[in-house]
């Protein structure tokens, strides 16, 4: 008998399977195969409905973390709360970024999909050219009124594709994001002001190594997280740090005399040993490790850090203040670092999705702009991770552990999707540090930062030449940083700038620049990000 | 000499009917199962996948697979020597190959051999086993320890130097040392490693060779050459010849770890150019050609290699 159920289980195990496996066109209608009494018409946004089902692709950056710990992600608690308040049944999906080329290839593209980046992003493979996922435009007109309203026109066109929208944005509403970090006091003890000028941060660097500090300004291979001399002359060599020159566009590093100058001013750091001698070989576990050692007197890092900062580094060294100061200008009063894309994920709509599953989905989205949406993510469930006073206050149980940590940024980073990720300010406001950071981001960011022109999708050239191509948003071309190294090494004249000019003409930047033009006259794919 | 008489045996054993051949496979039936994973293996992960290589022929799109994407003949070949850096590049993988094969390959031997000489087997044991560590660090960890012992500022080896009077170098930044570091820091991670076969190849030598040498008066150093090596030559020229066979597969992790602008001219080598070029940018198609090439000259290097090997010593892989 036993051995009988033991056929049956497995038979109906087996057909389960291959309706999974075959399930990709019939998909299409949900609704109807899968209701039990067959009398839900009712439309999913209505509550009593039934809950608009779906699967969803998170993507992430790390192969650690939270989402790594839960067994079974549609059973933890988090999940299933966001179900309850969307109404909706999600089969939820979390993976690296860099792994979504595998998951395209084979084929099995969730409901949802979401990238770090816009459309054209090396992750997404080309879906979008290729049509895998619908246009959205209608659909947010009718079922998405705060979204519409909410993000800004710059974030919509990076998400637009030949005309149409493909995917909602989480958005950036200050593009601003970096900002120039100070050892407070440090600088009291050399009894100078905050640098304002390329000068006076000389000089700063300067009383620095005078009162013995180990390294002055915190450099990093590959310029990253170390481009505050470039970005005062606006020379920086990224994806994004396309100028118009003339009515032309071209790249910022073209501008040989503020370049020349920039590398200048490396190069006396360099020699007076105001930075590492080893710069160029400097990774980010070192530049990370120098920092919460208390090494550095500056650097440059995101203006979200600094919470992070003010704990780490007064771990090492108690007495120490950290501040975010207003950039040090170039002679033409320039300063700051790149602006960002405003776009940090876009989240796509599979086109074998049927319409009203497509609507409800995007309502779904459009709940997270909420301040239902806004409690829920940040503090999340009441009488768990917070309390609410009577008058209202709410009383917030900081993270104290690394996997509580990780909990909170599995909720509040990842899994809401779609809002202004410039800051979360019913957060920071809890705290002092927290209060100096959202200070930072509205007083010093907003008044600063370089902006430029970035081509969504990426321009088909670079992929054709990628010594040519920015291999990162922050990082110049190969080709680029490896005269600037040399440069600063003192291995080639710095007054040879022009002649790497030519050669990056000659080994296929003039193609770039024909494409880069046409892109930007025709309006097709080419985006100004600019302050708002 | 074993090995050329055995190879001679089975060239000459032919069955005499059909029935005999029938009659060996049934006695030996479980040799034959035995053998079948071994085969599914080789089909199903190293053969079948060489149809994939069709994609350097064509320019591959993931959603239209190999059957939709569309055919564009040898231009990603045109493209790949075309490119400015790709002489300098392939310039570097021969050399640091080269450099690989001359300095790295005899290590092993020369190690088997001075552990093979020990007489305390304590102190043999303790010195395998502290040579043979490093090979279980990955690439990464090894680099991070290389870049901090030649440090400039706090790596123990300009310290040293400083004994001396001699400036700080910053042997990564400089064109110079990078094919050394290169190939030094393999030696040092995977040549203990390597001394496991010569070992074993040595353990299995018939001690009344030496027996017989000693009645003959033989010094130690006489055993080594007359008896040792030539006894152990077929596996030096068989792990040779595979060594060859890879001669373009450096590997790409090891050199990743030190590449930088300052040595990238004499470092950058064939694998982390693709990883540039096709991994970061997904250009399948491209890189799949570069992939081709370098299999069809390790395969022209092999066949060479093992011609020349029969021709000069007899021994060959096949």
């Amino acid at each position: 008998m036993n051995k009988w159920w033991g056929y049956g289980l497995t038979l109906a195990l087996a057909t389960s399977l291959l309706a999974g496996c075959s399930g990709g066109g019939k998909r299409a209608d949900p609704g109807k195969t899968e209701s039990p009494s067959g009398g839900s018409q009712t439309k999913p946004q209505d509550d009593k409905g039934k809950p608009v089902k779906f699967s969803f692709l998170i993507p992430t950056t790390v192969s650690s973390g939270y989402h790594t710990r839960i067994p079974d992600l549609n059973k933890d608690k988090w999940v299933l709360k966001l179900e309850e308040l969307t109404h909706t049944d999600i089969d939820l999906k979390i993976m690296e970024d860099s792994k979504y080329g595998v998951m395209f290839a084979s084929n099995e593209i969730p409901d949802v999909v979401g990238s770090i980046g816009g459309p054209g992003s090396k992750s997404m493979s080309g879906s979008v050219e290729s049509g895998i996922f619908m246009p959205l435009d209608d659909l947010l007109k009718t079922n998405a009124p705060n979204l519409m309203k909410l993000i800004p026109k710059a974030a919509w066109d990076t998400v637009t594709y030949d005309g149409k929208i493909y995917g909602i944005p989480e958005f950036l509403m200050n593009p601003s994001r970096r900002a120039t970090y100070i050892r407070t006091d440090l600088l009291e003890k050399t009894g100078l002001k905050p640098p304002t000028t390329i000068e006076e941060f000389l000089d700063v660097l300067r009383a620095f190594k005078k009162i013995g500090v180990d390294t002055p300004y915190q450099m990093r291979e590959n310029f990253k997280y170390a481009d505050l001399v470039l970005g005062a002359f606006d020379v920086l060599p990224y994806k994004d740090q396309f100028e118009l020159v003339d009515g032309k566009v071209q790249p910022k590093f073209f501008d040989s005399e503020n370049m020349m100058k920039a590398l200048n001013v490396y190069k006396t750091m360099y020699d007076e040993g105001l930075i590492a001698k080893e710069f160029a070989t400097i990774t980010s576990t070192d530049f990370t490790k120098s920092l919460d050692a208390g090494k550095a007197g500056m650097w440059s890092q995101n203006a979200s850090g600094l919470v992070g900062y003010r704990t780490n580094v007064t771990r090492a060294i108690p007495e120490a203040k950290i501040d975010i100061i207003p950039s040090p200008k170039g002679p033409e009063g320039k300063g700051g670092y790149f602006l960002y894309s405003p776009v940090v994920r876009t989240f796509y709509i599979n086109k074998n999705v049927d319409p009203e599953r497509a609507a409800g989905i995007v309502q779904f989205f459009d709940w997270m702009v909420s301040p239902e949406a806004e409690n829920f993510f940040t503090f999340g469930i009441e009488g768990d991770t917070y309390t609410k006073g009577a008058d209202g206050k709410i009383d917030y149980k900081f993270p104290q552990t690394k996997e509580e940590q990780e909990e909170e940024s599995f909720r509040s980073g990842t899994l809401w999707a779609v809002h202004d990720s410039t800051y979360n300010k019913l957060r920071l406001e809890l705290n002092e540090d927290g209060r100096a950071t959202l200070k930072a981001f509205d007083e010093v960011l907003s008044k600063e930062g370089l902006p430029g022109i970035g081509f969504y999708p990426e321009l088909n050239t670079f992929s054709k030449y990628p010594d040519l191509a920015a291999p990162q948003p922050d990082v110049g071309p190969k080709i680029i940083i490896d005269h600037m190294v040399k440069m600063i090494y003192g291995k080639e004249p710095i007054s040879d700038w022009p002649k790497v000019i030519d050669e990056y003409l000659s080994k296929g930047g003039k193609e770039i620049l024909k494409e880069a033009n046409e892109r930007w006259n025709n309006k097709d794919g080419a985006i100004l990000i600019e302050n708002q | 000499m074993a090995a050329k008489l055995e190879r001679s045996e089975q060239a000459l054993y032919t069955f005499a009917t059909r029935g005999h051949r029938w009659r060996f496979v049934r006695k030996y039936w479980p040799l034959y199962v035995l053998s079948i994973p071994g085969i599914l293996y080789f089909l199903i992960f190293r053969y079948i996948p060489l149809f994939g290589s069709a994609i350097a022929f064509q320019d591959y799109n993931v959603f239209k697979g190999i059957k939709g994407s569309e055919w564009v003949g040898l231009d990603n070949f045109k493209r790949m020597f075309q490119y400015a850096e790709f002489l300098p590049i392939l310039r570097n993988t021969i050399l640091i190959g080269l450099y690989d094969l001359v300095f790295a390959f005899p290590v092993p031997i020369l190690l088997a051999l001075l552990l093979n000489e020990v007489r305390a087997m304590l102190y043999k044991r303790i010195v395998q086993t502290v040579v043979y560590m490093p090979h279980f660090l990955s690439w990464v960890i090894v680099g991070g320890i290389v870049v901090g012992v030649l440090s400039p500022s706090t790596g123990i080896v300009n310290h040293l130097l400083s004994l001396f009077g001699i400036e700080p170098i910053y042997f990564l930044g400089e064109n110079g040392f990078i094919r050394t570091i290169l190939v030094g820091s393999g030696i040092w991670k995977d040549s203990g490693w390597g001394t496991i076969i010569y070992l074993a190849a040595i353990a299995s030598i018939h001690p009344d060779l030496y027996e017989a040498a000693q009645m003959d008066g033989a010094s130690r150093w006489r055993q080594i050459r007359s008896i040792t090596i030539p006894c152990i030559m077929p596996t030096i020229v068989i792990l040779f010849l595979l060594q060859i066979g890879n001669f373009l597969d450096f590997g790409f992790e090891r050199v990743f770890v030190f590449l930088n602008p300052l040595n990238s001219d004499n470092g950058e080598i064939i694998d982390t150019y693709v990883y540039r070029a096709g991994l970061v940018d997904r250009q399948y198609s491209y890189t799949t050609a570069i992939g081709l090439f370098k299999s069809v000259v390790g395969l022209l290097l092999i066949v060479i290699g093992n011609k020349l090997s029969r021709r000069v010593s007899g021994e060959g892989l096949y």
